[in-house]
């Protein structure tokens, strides 16, 4: 057989593994060493785990069972579906991928009936999901949402976590978010929503949206939001601001597997990683969190991370079953 | 303050990321474009990984700022080195690339396409799985069944269901990033070697 066709055989093989449960931080080191082997492993590697994401897509559809008859047992009055119960198959996903949640019943009366079902993702997890109408949501870690579609009306609530929308225009149907106290709504166009607690946060990549607040009597109502834009809200307060295209993909390279900072705290950057890893970051050293770092990391390699920052700056790092942790001694910044 | 880069970790991630968005949706006609100037079709999924390889060797040093023109050079140049060391007859692969050059902006409606379409490439992979290995992969992604549950479900060993997955896989990234290119195969008469680099 060919290099490549080696290649492509063991890519495959670490693709899957990979998935499974089970997979060590040994494992991890020996795909990285493989991977450093050559480039054209990692040809072989990117391409396939590229494109195996991509199928993901296929969860949220349902896919076409032929062993088994298809029966309508739902038919969505918005739909494009050619599959078979869209509904049905949409909660036995949110059953496997669920944090225990089996919310949301199955109505499936007619063609008036409202779908509604929940899909959760686990700490590092990260799902596609196709709605009936078109849209598409995908979620990030440690991500709860619900979803009703149907019955003249487009509604998801974000309970937790964070969730990119594409939404499929639908002349006289607004789809809206539910976040915390916040509604966000759109007639059709591409935008983020972060929920932690009643702080909510909104990217529009493209389109517009209304950002309304709905619990706070003494606040102005309605913001509205458009291409790169993006609106941080806490309590009664909204702040909308103008963000550059490239801000607006690096709040959202979290879709890619990467995380993204510009001249951010170590501090703070390290909860961000710690919403992706079960293994936590901890920097005990307040001198240490406040160092500013810039550049673009895989979400799911705190390790590699934490090597980076000893080999760049010098910090100590001591790794334990469950935490990394990082502190500074005898500081060394490199010449620059 | 400065910003300050990782090197390494970063410079992968970015080449990563490029070839993901920029080389991946450029496959159907690259490997068009392989197949009408190499003769043997069954080399064509190879040659188009050897030239994955040297895009992203190269790619690390600068990223590309043309893909589609980079790439292309490269796979250009690739077939000429392998079609020397075979000793077979050189192609005259000079018009191709002018050709190549003039489509450039097709090349970026048909990424943008790509992009927006995925949903429809891979139901149309899917289709074209055998009905076997279209069960397995659906097992795995619908129903989110890990190995040992999948052969328990269809009754067979757990290296079978291994090693369908894997097929299913790569069959899937063939269909989805392929796409449904016409094999044109052009005409060419037989020249000596002698043909230098242009």
């Amino acid at each position: 057989m060919s290099d490549a066709g080696s290649a492509r055989d063991r890519a495959a093989s670490w693709v899957l593994a990979r998935e499974q449960d089970g997979w060590s931080d040994q494992d991890q080191a020996a795909l990285d060493a493989w991977l450093e082997e050559s480039d054209l492993n990692k040809a072989a590697y990117w391409r396939l785990e590229h494109s195996w994401r991509q199928a993901d897509r296929i969860a949220a559809l349902g896919g076409d069972r032929p062993a088994t008859p298809r029966r309508r047992t739902f038919v969505p009055r918005l739909g494009l579906g050619t599959w078979g119960s869209l509904a049905a198959l949409a909660a036995s996903v949110a059953a496997i991928v669920g944090m225990g949640s089996h919310g949301g019943h199955r109505d499936i009366a007619g063609a008036d009936s409202v779908a509604t079902a929940t899909f959760a993702t686990e700490v590092g997890g990260h799902r596609l999901l196709g709605l009936s109408d078109g849209s598409r949501v995908e979620l990030n870690t440690d991500t709860k949402v619900r979803t009703a579609i149907g019955g003249g009306r487009r509604a998801v609530w974000l309970d937790r976590g964070e969730a990119f929308f594409e939404v499929a225009h639908r002349d006289g149907l607004p789809f809206v978010v539910h976040a915390g106290s916040r509604e966000i709504t759109v007639l059709g166009t591409k935008f983020s929503v972060r929920r932690v607690g009643d702080k909510v946060t909104v990217w529009v990549r493209e389109g517009r949206v209304r950002v309304d607040n709905v619990e706070h009597a003494s606040a102005a109502r309605s913001s509205i939001v458009t291409t790169g834009g993006v609106a941080l809200s806490d309590g009664a307060a909204t702040l909308i601001t103008a963000a550059s295209p490239e801000r607006v993909e690096q709040a959202l390279s979290w879709r890619d597997g990467m995380l993204g900072f510009d001249h951010e705290r170590l501090g703070d950057i390290a909860l961000e990683f710690n919403r992706y890893n079960r293994k936590k970051i901890i920097i005990d050293d307040a001198a240490a969190a406040n160092i500013r770092i810039g550049g673009t990391f895989p979400a799911s390699e705190p390790r590699a991370f934490a090597r980076l920052l000893r080999d760049a700056y010098g910090l100590e790092v001591a790794e334990t079953d469950t935490e990394i942790k990082i502190q500074k001694t005898g500081l060394q910044l490199p010449d620059r | 303050m400065a910003q300050i880069g990782f090197d390494h970790l970063d410079r992968d991630a970015a080449v990563r990321a490029w070839f993901c968005e920029e080389v991946l949706p450029l496959e159907g006609a690259l490997l068009r474009f392989i197949r009408r100037n190499w003769p043997t079709a069954d080399d064509a999924t190879d040659l188009m990984h050897d030239v994955y390889e040297l895009a992203i060797t190269g790619a690390r040093t600068a990223i590309p700022q043309n893909t589609p023109g980079y790439l292309f050079t490269v796979a250009r140049n690739h077939l000429i080195n392998r079609a020397k060391r075979a000793r077979i007859v050189s192609f005259d692969l000079v018009a191709d690339l002018e050709a190549v050059a003039a489509g450039i902006d097709m090349f970026e409606a048909e990424r943008q396409l790509h992009a927006r379409d995925a949903l429809r490439r891979v139901q149309a992979g899917m289709e074209k799985l055998s009905p076997r290995v279209r069960e397995i992969v659906l097992l795995r992604k619908v129903e989110g069944l890990d190995v040992a549950e999948t052969s328990q479900r269809l009754g067979i060993g757990k290296d079978a269901v291994n090693h369908q997955l894997a097929m299913g896989m790569k069959a899937l990234a063939d269909h989805m990033l392929g796409g449904a290119g016409k094999i044109v195969r052009r005409r060419y008469t037989a020249r000596r070697t002698g043909r230098g680099e242009a």
